[in-house]
């Protein structure tokens, strides 16, 4: 609960129970186990803002509300972040606890200058402190990649050109394949390949060998190929469309190369 | 390349459909659907759309994910107030 309202609580309490003579012992003893109900009922109902009140609070520019507000917000998504990172994050198990929570309140701060400038379009289809987390966890996670892809270069990666694999690289030396199956996995395998090649531009194949072969992270690739997330998403999304009609074409289903390859 | 990767492309080719989510929409959808899978709702019934796209975008996912943990601790009280959450260590 904010301080401001904990401490008018505190001196309105202390006038009721004055207001009782000190010899009525038990009516004494009846209102502060009372109030001491009514305290507890307090901190369980009623610490959250309704989400009216967060954006109300939160927009009221120069007042006490907007900087208790921010102060609870912080607080709430500091404490989020880090546990994200401490927990979740076996990539950051080396850092130390001071270290992380450094990270939790750079990541919380650009966060809330975000969910500020952006907080009407939040939609009230979920709890405020859900959706500012949601801003919270993709501030976090957007730096988080950029860190680890630093030295991350597009070109290197495509550089080959030669995007499917040999069945040599698939299965490497001693597979039990008999020669006929292995002609046909061949063959599919070139049909993938033909289909990739021919249906697909020369962004949409950079874009499946980063993404869908390499795993690099969508943000990374969109920000190397001079693009955004969006965009490269219906990229890729495109080229998916495009390579399922092709193969299809060519009697192709997921079930087939399943049992083909296993 | 290894076969699973082969099967994962090809399975994420097979499962494309003409109209999907993009990231921004997801990304919208997100709270709601954190609040869904917390109410014990399913999910797959409500938005299978970002369902979908959650299937397909693994930036969307992680970024789920990690939302659905906090929200998770923070609705057990598992995060305490001095901001360590830890958990008792
Ligand atoms: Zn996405």
């Amino acid at each position: 609960m904010q301080t401001k309202y904990r401490n008018r609580l505190a001196f309105a309490r202390l006038a009721v129970y004055r207001t009782i003579p000190p010899k009525e012992m038990s009516l004494r003893i009846c209102v502060v186990q009372f109030m001491h109900v009514e305290a507890l009922l307090r901190v369980y109902l009623m610490t959250e803002r309704t989400n009216e009140q967060w954006v109300a609070d939160l927009t009221a520019d120069h007042t006490v509300e907007q900087a208790e507000a921010l102060e609870d917000l912080r607080l709430r998504l500091q404490r989020g972040i880090f546990y994200y990172l401490r927990r979740e994050r076996s990539d950051l198990s080396s850092r130390s606890h001071t270290n992380l929570q450094q990270m939790a309140e750079d990541f919380t701060q650009e966060a809330t200058l975000r969910i500020i400038k952006n907080i009407h379009s939040f939609r009230g289809d979920s709890r405020f402190t859900t959706w500012a987390t949601k801003v919270a966890v993709r501030v976090a996670i957007s730096e988080l990649r950029r860190a680890r892809y630093r030295d991350f270069s597009l070109e290197e990666v495509t550089a080959d050109g030669e995007m499917m694999p040999d069945l040599n690289v698939l299965f490497p030396a001693g597979q039990p394949t008999g020669p006929e199956r292995s002609a046909e996995q061949s063959e599919v395998l070139e049909k993938i390949r033909a289909a990739i090649q021919n249906a697909l531009t020369e962004r949409q194949r950079t874009a499946l060998e980063a993404v869908g072969l390499r795993g690099v992270p969508l943000e990374i690739v969109a920000e190397q190929m001079n693009t955004n997330r969006n965009a490269l998403y219906k990229l890729l999304h495109d080229a998916r469309v495009k390579l399922r009609a092709a193969l299809e074409q060519e009697g192709i289903s997921v079930s087939y190369i399943h049992d083909l390859f296993r | 390349m290894a076969f699973n990767q082969l099967l994962a492309m090809v399975e994420a080719i097979f499962s494309a459909h003409e109209e999907e989510l993009d990231c921004e929409g997801c990304d919208q959808e997100m709270p709601h659907l954190v609040e869904i899978i917390e109410a014990g709702e399913d999910p797959t019934l409500l938005l299978p759309a970002v369902q979908e796209h959650l299937n397909h975008c693994r930036d969307c996912r992680e970024e789920f994910e990690a939302l659905l943990v906090i929200v998770r601790a923070e609705d057990q009280g598992v995060l305490n107030q001095n901001g360590n959450g830890t958990g008792g260590s």
